[in-house]
């Protein structure tokens, strides 16, 4: 059984749709990053999951249960930290856990001992009767991390976990991450608008812009699906070339800007072929470069293709 | 349920008695409270505080007030500083939030009238020696126990209504205080009543038992109270408050 499955899942505010038509499938057991621009529809859809929100149309089934019908089984069985961590700045950190373990009918034991498993390792343990208000946001944030683990949920949904962090904080907060998904054994639903986070920690990524899903893959197949190896051209090139090279087989796809030529090939290894092509043609090369895209090209071509098409 | 109601209220007097609490009930405003109600008032009445219709006021009034003070904060506070929508991710039934948040204000208003209660019959007694304990009737007792909580617990139930629908604190604090003015404007426009028609309700209740009228009210505020969580809970919908 999934962890979720989403089909044609649609919710729109004053008319304009938030999410739309989303339909995803996510195994368990991974860190999933859904990954998309500011307002692309990221919180809308966890709080659709976590049946916050109910469904214009289409429908959800987290861990096996309806997010319309069965909301409180779902919730049962998932933590979540949203856009906001929502902890209780006037209380100790440790009253914070304890707070929500009571929530989830732990014992007073389980839950003196799974706070101190959980924040030792985050250096948090020490401090865990000071009230949190005075502390940096990160500490926080890796606060509301370990309290949506506190019960031992079978999913988590993390929303923007890093948003707002400085660069060094943001790293530390996806080092405590990474080791936790592998110790916690437990299904991830991550949203970032960062790359290098989904590459770091997601086995599979869903690329959303303006509500749609664009894409769904692990980081590797997504580079690889969306564009092979590109070859940059830097060069002069006759007014004529650009529409001899497009009847070559070899080429998925050509553009031109200025001076530069870029290509999509079907095979790399014959990329020599283009060179000696375009020199018989009469371009003068000035550079010739492979390159394999990375993920921010994927994803910024992705979501820069769907704008183009709404336009 | 049961639990999860406790665990609701848990939190919510948790966080009230904190230090520091900028609703303005931090523990020193709170012993305040009980060194005017418990220990100076009745020593100024002495041997006559359990007779005195002051200590009527402190069980059948003062909780009112109390309750008033913290309970605006509820759910408003929770909206204000964000930290709603996580607790509504949670397993907690609707319910569950609703009448935790109810039970810890109602909690916090009958604890402390019964404390300065406790606290005013020691001061009469250590301070006023000599002809056996002092005491409060046992009607009045009776009275201070049921009414304290019928009381704290009307407070408690348009107070979290108040805090439901209220915009921000700031809104339900104010809107509480409405709510106060109209609930007591009737007593304001007695004299305004007809002549012939308060002397037959002065009539009636003189002539009518007092422990009757005691019932009679006390049936009264818990059908109000119950109306009142209905109501609550009518208007408590998750998908409502994350829209707001
Ligand atoms: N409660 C709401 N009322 C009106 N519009 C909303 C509401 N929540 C989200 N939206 C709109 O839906 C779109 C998606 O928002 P959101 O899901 O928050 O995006 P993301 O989390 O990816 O930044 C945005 O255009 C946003 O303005
Ligand atoms: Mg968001």
């Amino acid at each position: 059984m999934d962890a979720i499955r989403t089909e044609n899942l649609t919710r729109s505010f004053d008319g304009r749709k938030a999410v739309d038509r989303l339909t995803l499938e996510v195994p368990r057991g991974i860190v999933f990053g859904f990954l998309g621009p500011n307002g692309s529809g990221k919180t809308t859809t966890i709080r659709l999951l976590l049946g916050l929100l109910d469904a214009d149309e289409g429908r959800a089934e987290v861990l096996g249960f309806d997010t319309r019908a069965k909301a409180d089984e779902v919730r049962k069985r998932s933590g979540a930290l949203l856009e906001f961590n929502g902890l209780y700045e006037r209380l100790s950190a440790a009253d914070n856990l304890d707070y929500y373990g009571r929530i989830w009918h732990m014992s007073k034991a389980e839950r003196d001992s799974r706070i101190k498993q959980l924040l030792t390792p985050l250096e948090l343990y020490d401090r865990r009767t000071e009230p949190i208000g005075r502390w940096s946001r990160g500490m926080k944030q890796k606060l509301a991390v370990a309290r949506t683990l506190m019960h031992q949920p079978e999913l988590v949904f993390l929303d923007e976990p890093t948003a707002g962090l400085d660069p060094v904080a943001s790293a530390a907060l996806r080092e405590d991450l990474e080791r936790l998904a592998m110790q916690e054994g437990v299904s991830i639903f991550l949203t970032t608008h960062n790359l290098a986070e989904a590459e770091k920690l997601c086995a599979q990524v869903g690329v959303i812009s303006r509500g749609q899903l664009l894409a769904v893959g692990s980081p590797e197949e997504l580079r690889s699906r969306t564009s092979a190896p590109r070859l940059y051209i830097t060069g002069r090139f006759a007014p004529q070339t650009l529409e001899q090279m497009k009847s070559n087989p070899l080429i998925q796809k050509i553009e031109q800007h200025n001076s530069r030529l870029v290509l999509d090939l079907n095979d790399m290894q014959r990329s020599h072929e283009i060179v000696t092509q375009l020199v018989q043609s009469g371009a003068q090369i000035d550079e010739v470069r492979k390159e394999k895209a990375d993920l921010e090209d994927v994803f910024l071509n992705l979501v820069d293709e769907d704008k183009r098409g709404e336009a | 349920m049961i639990a999860d109601i406790f665990t609701v209220a848990w939190k919510e007097l948790r966080e009230m008695l904190v230090q520091g609490d900028p609703r303005g009930r931090s523990r020193l405003s709170l012993l305040l409270l009980v060194v005017i109600f418990g220990v100076v008032i009745p020593l100024q009445n002495g041997r006559d505080w359990t007779d005195s219709p002051i200590s009527v006021i402190i069980w059948g009034w003062m909780p009112f007030l109390w309750v008033s003070g913290i309970v605006a904060d509820s759910f408003a506070g929770e909206r204000e500083r964000h930290t709603l929508e996580s607790l509504l991710a949670t397993r907690l039934s609707d319910r569950a939030i609703l009448m935790g948040k109810f039970l810890a204000a109602l909690l916090y208003g009958c604890v402390l009238t019964w404390i300065i209660l406790l606290v005013s019959l020691i001061t009469v007694n250590v301070t006023s020696s000599g002809g056996g304990l002092l005491l409060f009737p046992l009607p009045l007792a009776a009275g201070a126990v049921i009414f304290s909580i019928l009381i704290s617990g009307l407070a408690a139930s348009i107070g979290v209504l108040v805090s439901l629908r209220a915009g921000s604190v700031r809104q339900a604090q104010q809107l509480m205080s409405i709510g106060m003015l109209v609930l007591f404007l009737p007593f304001m426009f007695l004299q305004f009543i007809p002549v012939e028609l308060r002397r037959s309700m002065v009539n009636f209740l003189s002539n009518t038992d007092p422990i009757q009228i005691a019932i009679l009210a006390a049936v009264g505020l818990i059908i109000l109270d119950g109306i009142l969580t209905v109501i609550g809970m009518s208007l408590f919908q998750r998908s409502k408050l994350i829209l707001d």
